[in-house]
């Protein structure tokens, strides 16, 4: 047990121990808020991430007009998901000496003997706003638009502050509604504390930015807010729970701000460029060309950087004729668009690949895009420098030519190049043509058309008719043969003379001739049953059975000289057969 | 009676001992005129040249390199809508020429209208047709034809099993190459391609100068030929864009002298 706890104690010491510097060390500094009045008091918040301590204090720059205080220091060390992280955090109060726009920055600290910088930030100080004479009390909403009059997609900051001095929570905002005008809330609500008619108040500020469509003036009715305000309980006896935290009442409130009115007007009609791109702000246009001397056939990339504040949403994707023997190809466009304090700004870059055909000298156009400046309140034209790209002669791709041949050996040969083209033309017209005049040997109509498709189909339908006809006649004579047999036999029969043997025989060859038989012998029994298969009755079959075996018994007993008992018998029988069959 | 029997044996005997000598006559002229014209070509008198293969070409003789080296001269004279005009005529007879193909893509290069035609579903079954004139697929059509009908004539008399094998084969292709004949019979008798042959010309909305101009079309172009009337004609491309034209700036590829009875007859 006490070895399972002490070894993540013992891995977790390791990690403080062998991780003083865990990656690498940035600083950076933080605000609580852009604009101030003259009476508020302004936190710094001066983090050092990748380091959990410093060599020295942070020192800070550009705070010459500011009273310093310093709030304290915290250090963070966390694990996630095995990845090591730590800081230090320094807090400072600024307390504003004067008014006026102020940056803030760089930080400077050394850590691990090298000394960092951290980014650096705006501070505006405005005077105290002068006391109405009216208790506004311990909370109230203020409004408040960064400019009244604007032009036509200008944007204007609609800033809400929430003054308390009391507990709130369970804060809801209802905005107005104003047609053509959208609220874009610009970041989370910050909250710091403020003066107000020379009393400290909480301060809830939340900023929308404000873009209007069209031209006029657009009436902005109060911003409701609604929140649970704590009540604290009145007790006989006071002490540590006491305290509003722990127990008290709350209440219900909505406050207002007041009416506000943005006039809108148009942009100037004069001086408007024909290629004005809609943009209302202040931009500008950076561009570079990397690199700018390539070989033929090979590509640099032209990249065209639109960055400003304003209505970004609407930089347009900048188009350029493409130059002769320069292949363009176009990469999809990048809109970045960010919110601060002081609305929306952001970039759009566009880059193209630029291929050369040929070896030479090529000027790349500039591109020009036209905005109105809201800061001179006049059209502005902006464009890129003008680059030339130089293109050496193309490497040709070079195959090694090389032989496998069949006992495996390579043997290497000239080195082949790409064939170029040089010139362009149609082939010559041909010379010589076999047989003018001549026509195909197949013609439909002509002899060998004629044997060549029906020939083949004559010549089937010929044999096959053959073929039929040949077996129908064949079937014909057996028919007759048969049909025969039975007056052959009788006829036979009448014969004077007859022996029993002949009689025998006679038979025999009738049914051969009469059933399509090849019988070399004939037994009574073998005749009884052919004569059955072939439809006889049993009776008659029996008769001729018994006919025959006295014909037999006559030729094996030597008394079958003469048949002429049977005779008689044996042609009934027969015609009998033949009745029985037909 | 015995007089016009005499006159059809000796009638049949001229014709039997002279006629090919006739025949021989035209040929051995046909060949001059071929040779010159070929000559004229070499040396530059493209206009010589061309009268020379037409005549090779009106006297009967539809030869897939007269239409081609048709098409050569006009070429070589800039007049581009009629070269690709031939060179479309020749393909009627010699799909497979390897220089005619290349010169023809040469032509279709030069054009300036972007008209492409999109291959329907018979075509791209029958992908073989476009590479095989129609004498050609008949030339296969009959040698599977007699090879069809003797496996079935072996068949009538053996009946062992490779000959039913074969019987079956030679019956499936013989179909597919019946079905190919057909096809191409019938290309051949509804292609409506005509070639635009004027430089630059006007396609308006009726058959009417004063007509409103609808859209430009350029030497060389393809368009479907729908019908002619007073002078004007009736033209179409693959995008649905229809319009009139002068009957004399555009002309079928395929005309009733050589349309696909007139291929066979001649033997292409």
């Amino acid at each position: 047990m006490k070895r399972s706890v002490l070894v993540p104690l013992a891995l977790f010491q390791f990690m403080l121990i062998s991780f003083p510097v865990m990656a690498d060390v940035s600083v950076s500094m933080r605000l609580d808020r852009e604009e101030a009045t003259i009476a508020d008091s302004i936190n710094i918040m001066v983090s050092i991430a990748g380091a959990r301590e410093s060599d020295s204090m942070p020192v800070l720059k550009g705070i010459e007009d500011f009273y310093v205080t310093q709030g304290g220091t915290s250090s963070r060390f966390e694990v996630i998901n095995g990845q090591v992280n730590s800081g230090i955090d320094y807090s400072f109060f600024l307390q504003p000496k004067k008014t006026g726009t102020f940056v803030i920055g760089p930080v400077e600290i050394a850590v691990g003997g090298k000394t960092y910088r951290s980014n650096k930030a705006t501070l505006k100080v405005v005077k105290q706003p002068e006391s109405t004479g009216a208790d506004r009390g311990p909370l109230f909403l203020t409004a408040g638009l960064s400019s009244a009059k604007v032009y036509v997609e200008e944007q204007s900051i609609y800033t809400l502050r929430l003054y308390h001095q009391t507990r709130v929570s369970n804060i809801s905002l209802e905005l107005p509604e104003t047609e053509h005008l959208t609220f874009r809330q610009l970041g989370k609500p910050i909250e710091y504390r403020s003066f107000y008619n020379g009393l400290s108040y909480d301060v809830v500020e939340i900023r929308y930015v404000l873009i209007p469509p069209e031209e006029g003036i657009y009436k902005i009715e109060p911003s409701r807010m609604k929140m649970t305000v704590a009540q604290p309980e009145r007790r006989s006896r006071r002490g540590f729970f006491d305290d509003s935290l722990f127990f008290s009442k709350g209440r219900s409130v909505a406050v207002a701000s007041e009416p506000m009115e943005l006039n809108v007007l148009p942009l100037p009609g004069e001086g408007k460029p024909s290629d004005f791109s809609g943009l209302v702000g202040s931009f500008k246009i950076n561009s570079k060309l990397e690199p700018d001397t390539i070989k033929a056939g090979e590509s640099a990339t032209l990249t065209v950087f639109v960055s400003g504040r304003g209505n970004v949403n609407r930089i347009p994707d900048l188009k350029w004729p493409e130059p002769d023997h320069i292949k363009v190809y176009a990469d999809e466009p990048v809109l970045e668009v960010k919110e601060d304090a002081e609305g929306l700004s952001g970039s759009k870059t566009m880059k193209w690949a630029l291929v050369p055909g040929k070896e030479g000298r090529y000027k790349i156009p500039s591109l020009s895009l036209s905005f109105f400046d809201t800061k001179t309140n006049q059209y502005r034209k902006i464009e890129t420098s003008r680059f030339c790209i130089s293109a050496l002669p193309g490497e040709v791709k070079q195959i090694q030519a090389s032989t496998d041949h069949s006992n495996g050996q390579k043997i290497e040969g000239p080195v082949k190049k790409a064939v170029k083209e040089l010139g362009h033309d149609i082939l010559p017209i041909h010379a010589s043509i076999k047989d003018i005049g001549k026509g195909s040997l197949i013609r439909p109509g002509g002899l060998v058309f004629w044997f060549v498709f029906i020939g083949p189909f004559f010549i089937y339908a010929v044999a096959f008719l053959g073929l039929k006809l040949r077996k129908r006649s064949g079937g014909s004579i057996a028919l007759l043969t048969a049909k025969k047999a039975a007056k052959k036999f009788i006829k036979k029969c009448r014969q004077d003379g007859l022996s029993s043997n002949d009689l025998a025989l006679c038979f025999r060859n009738y049914l051969n001739e009469r059933f399509g038989l090849s019988l070399g012998s004939l037994t009574s029994e073998e005749a009884a049953e052919i004569l059955k298969s072939e439809g006889v009755s049993l009776d008659t079959a029996q008769k001729i059975q018994a006919i025959l075996k006295g014909l037999e018994d006559a030729v094996y007993t030597g008394k079958g000289q003469n048949a002429c008992e049977l005779r008689e018998e044996a042609s009934q029988l027969v015609r009998q057969i033949e009745k029985e069959i037909r | 009676m015995k007089r016009s029997i005499c006159l059809s044996i000796a009638i049949f005997f001229m014709v039997c001992f002279f006629g090919p000598d006739i025949i021989a006559l035209q040929t051995s002229e046909s060949e001059e005129l071929f040779f010159s014209s070929n000559q004229a070509y070499r040396q530059g008198h493209f206009q010589e040249a061309i009268d020379g293969y037409d005549q090779l070409i009106r006297s009967g003789h539809k030869d897939g390199n007269f239409y081609y080296n048709l098409g050569n001269a006009y070429f070589r004279l800039d007049q581009l809508g009629r070269a690709i005009l031939n060179y479309e005529r020749a393909r009627l007879l010699m799909p497979g020429d390897a220089d005619l193909n290349f010169n023809l893509s040469y032509a279709r290069d030069k054009t300036l209208d972007d008209v492409s035609e999109s291959q329907d579903l018979v075509s791209m079954t029958f992908f073989w047709l476009k590479d095989l004139s129609l004498g050609e697929l008949l030339l296969c059509f009959a040698i599977l034809n007699f090879l069809f009908w003797t496996a079935f004539l072996i068949r009538l008399f053996f009946k062992f099993e490779w000959t039913y094998y074969v019987s079956i084969i030679s019956l499936i292709l013989w179909i597919i190459a019946g079905t190919s004949f057909g096809l191409k019979w019938s290309q051949l008798n509804t292609d409506n391609r005509a070639v635009i042959l004027e430089q630059e010309v006007n396609i308006l909305a009726g058959p009417d100068m004063r007509d409103t101009v609808l859209f430009k079309l350029h030497a060389g172009t393809i368009v479907h030929y729908e019908r002619s009337e007073d002078g004007w004609s009736l033209v179409s491309l693959p995008d649905k864009k229809r319009g009139w034209v002068k009957a004399g700036s555009v002309e079928p590829v395929i005309t009733e002298a050589n349309g696909s009875l007139a291929l066979l007859k001649t033997g292409a």
